[in-house]
């Protein structure tokens, strides 16, 4: 069984490799989490990064972060198809230990303006991630997962998340991320229990760990309600480290544990520095944990078997159109009521989007991330 | 796990590129004018901003 690898997230961006550089040069950093598919707006990638990924993907210490895949968009879009193929073409030049992606499906008609959103947990939608899940295994022909999500409209979401991820992965022999902050803003923001909400994992299906930080946004409509968000922004919160000392040693197949901060926070020397002691925290976790830890006869390895995709992909027209109604609501609702409104006359009423059971606190939070995020990618691309 | 340093070198001044500032170009070494060429190279390839003020990694942000 290997060794459990203290790793960061690092993609071509100068605050994140500024505050990276130390660790690298020390020799602390076992390996790299690399977005492969944010590179979507530059032309040519620098041939120092190209050196710095080819060095850890020739250790085998390279692993791969989707983000604009859409796993369950319900109408396959050409977007997709050009994505896996720049999977297949990435993974032909660098080795990644395993290729992750996200929960959800991504609103608006530009992939790269919109948030992803949380799906109804049906058939479809099992089908849809199922099939989306073999086409990157094609693509990539590596382990593969998926990340549990930081937002959920329900109580009732949140305690099924774990249980649906393990029957999509199910096919594909894929993986947990256990994004801990994730977890952490499902906790604060639904008052639950850590014991009752971790107990609703696979924990055995864990082969990544997340630690980030995030924000407080007070509700407009709940006064004294705090929504946890996760937005990387900040150092990692004391009670995540606590939860990584509680998870760690639930995981008997946990590989990389990653520390994740969004380039725009790491602007300053003493944000970088916070962020080096971050790191320094998760490592010392990793080698106590790595110095405990009795190793397994049986090796995990997530290893993908064959599959047939030459059938057409899965949809669902009918699903596709709710997510479309779902997307414009919450990018053109100029406030939660009147979000709530329009989502009480649309065709997701009395569906299995259960519409009826959404916290209004969290779908004002829904609001507010999908017009920002419409917002912020609408500037990006213009 | 260990870098090279030939490698750790070529990121410092992949780095060091993007922070040479436009007013000591009349100042610079054989080295810095690479790198200053490197720059015009790497400004044309690099997003001036990479993320809006959510992270599109995070999932939800």
């Amino acid at each position: 069984m290997p060794r459990l690898l203290p790793a960061v997230a690092c993609n071509l961006d100068a605050d994140i490799l500024a505050a990276c550089l130390p660790l690298l040069e020390e020799s602390r950093v076992e390996s790299i989490e690399w977005s492969f598919d944010a590179l979507f707006n530059i032309k040519q990638v620098p041939d120092w990064f190209l050196e710095l990924l080819s060095a850890f993907s020739k250790e085998g210490r390279l692993i791969g972060h989707g983000v604009f895949f859409s796993l369950f968009s319900a109408r396959w879009h050409s977007q997709q198809e050009a994505w896996l193929r720049q999977l297949q073409e990435t993974s032909s030049l660098f080795r990644f230990d395993h290729i992750t992606e996200h929960f959800g499906f991504m609103t608006g008609k530009d992939f790269h303006r919109g948030a992803p959103l949380n799906i109804p947990y049906t058939a479809s939608t099992l089908a849809i991630g199922r099939d989306r899940l073999q086409r990157i295994q094609e693509a990539c022909h590596c382990p593969v997962g998926l990340e549990n999500l930081a937002f959920s409209y329900s109580l009732e979401e949140v305690k099924k998340h774990g249980e649906f991820l393990d029957r999509l992965l199910e096919p594909v022999n894929g993986f947990i991320i256990l994004d801990l902050h994730n977890l952490y803003c499902q906790l604060q923001n639904f008052d639950l229990d850590f014991e009752e909400l971790i107990s609703l994992y696979p924990l055995d299906k864990v082969r990544e760990i997340h630690i980030s930080g995030g924000s407080w946004e007070d509700s407009d409509i709940a006064p004294g309600k705090r929504v946890r968000r996760d937005t990387h922004d900040d150092s990692v919160p004391g009670d995540v480290f606590q939860l990584l000392e509680n998870t760690i040693d639930r995981c008997p197949h946990l590989k990389y544990v990653v520390l994740e901060q969004m380039g725009s926070a790491l602007r300053t020397d003493d944000s970088r520095a916070g962020f080096r002691s971050d790191f320094s925290r998760m490592e010392a976790v990793v080698h106590r944990f790595n110095d405990d830890r009795i190793p397994e006869l049986v090796d995990m390895s997530f290893l993908p078997p064959l599959h047939d995709i030459s059938h057409p992909p899965v949809e669902d027209e009918q699903l596709y159109r709710q997510q479309l109604e779902l997307s414009e609501i919450l990018e053109t609702a100029a406030s939660y009521t009147e979000a709530a409104q329009r989502l009480s006359r649309s065709s997701l009423a009395n569906s299995e989007w259960r519409v009826e059971r959404w916290q209004p606190h969290m779908l004002e939070t829904a609001v507010n991330i999908a017009r920002k995020w419409a917002r912020g990618w609408a500037r990006q691309g213009s | 796990m260990k870098l090279s340093k030939t490698l750790l070198s070529a990121i410092v001044l992949g780095m060091t590129v993007q922070a040479v500032s436009s007013c000591h170009k009349e100042h610079l070494t054989a080295e810095q004018k690479k790198a200053e060429a490197e720059k015009k190279k790497t400004e044309q390839t690099t997003p001036q901003t990479t993320y809006p003020d959510s992270c599109p990694a995070c999932g939800m942000g």
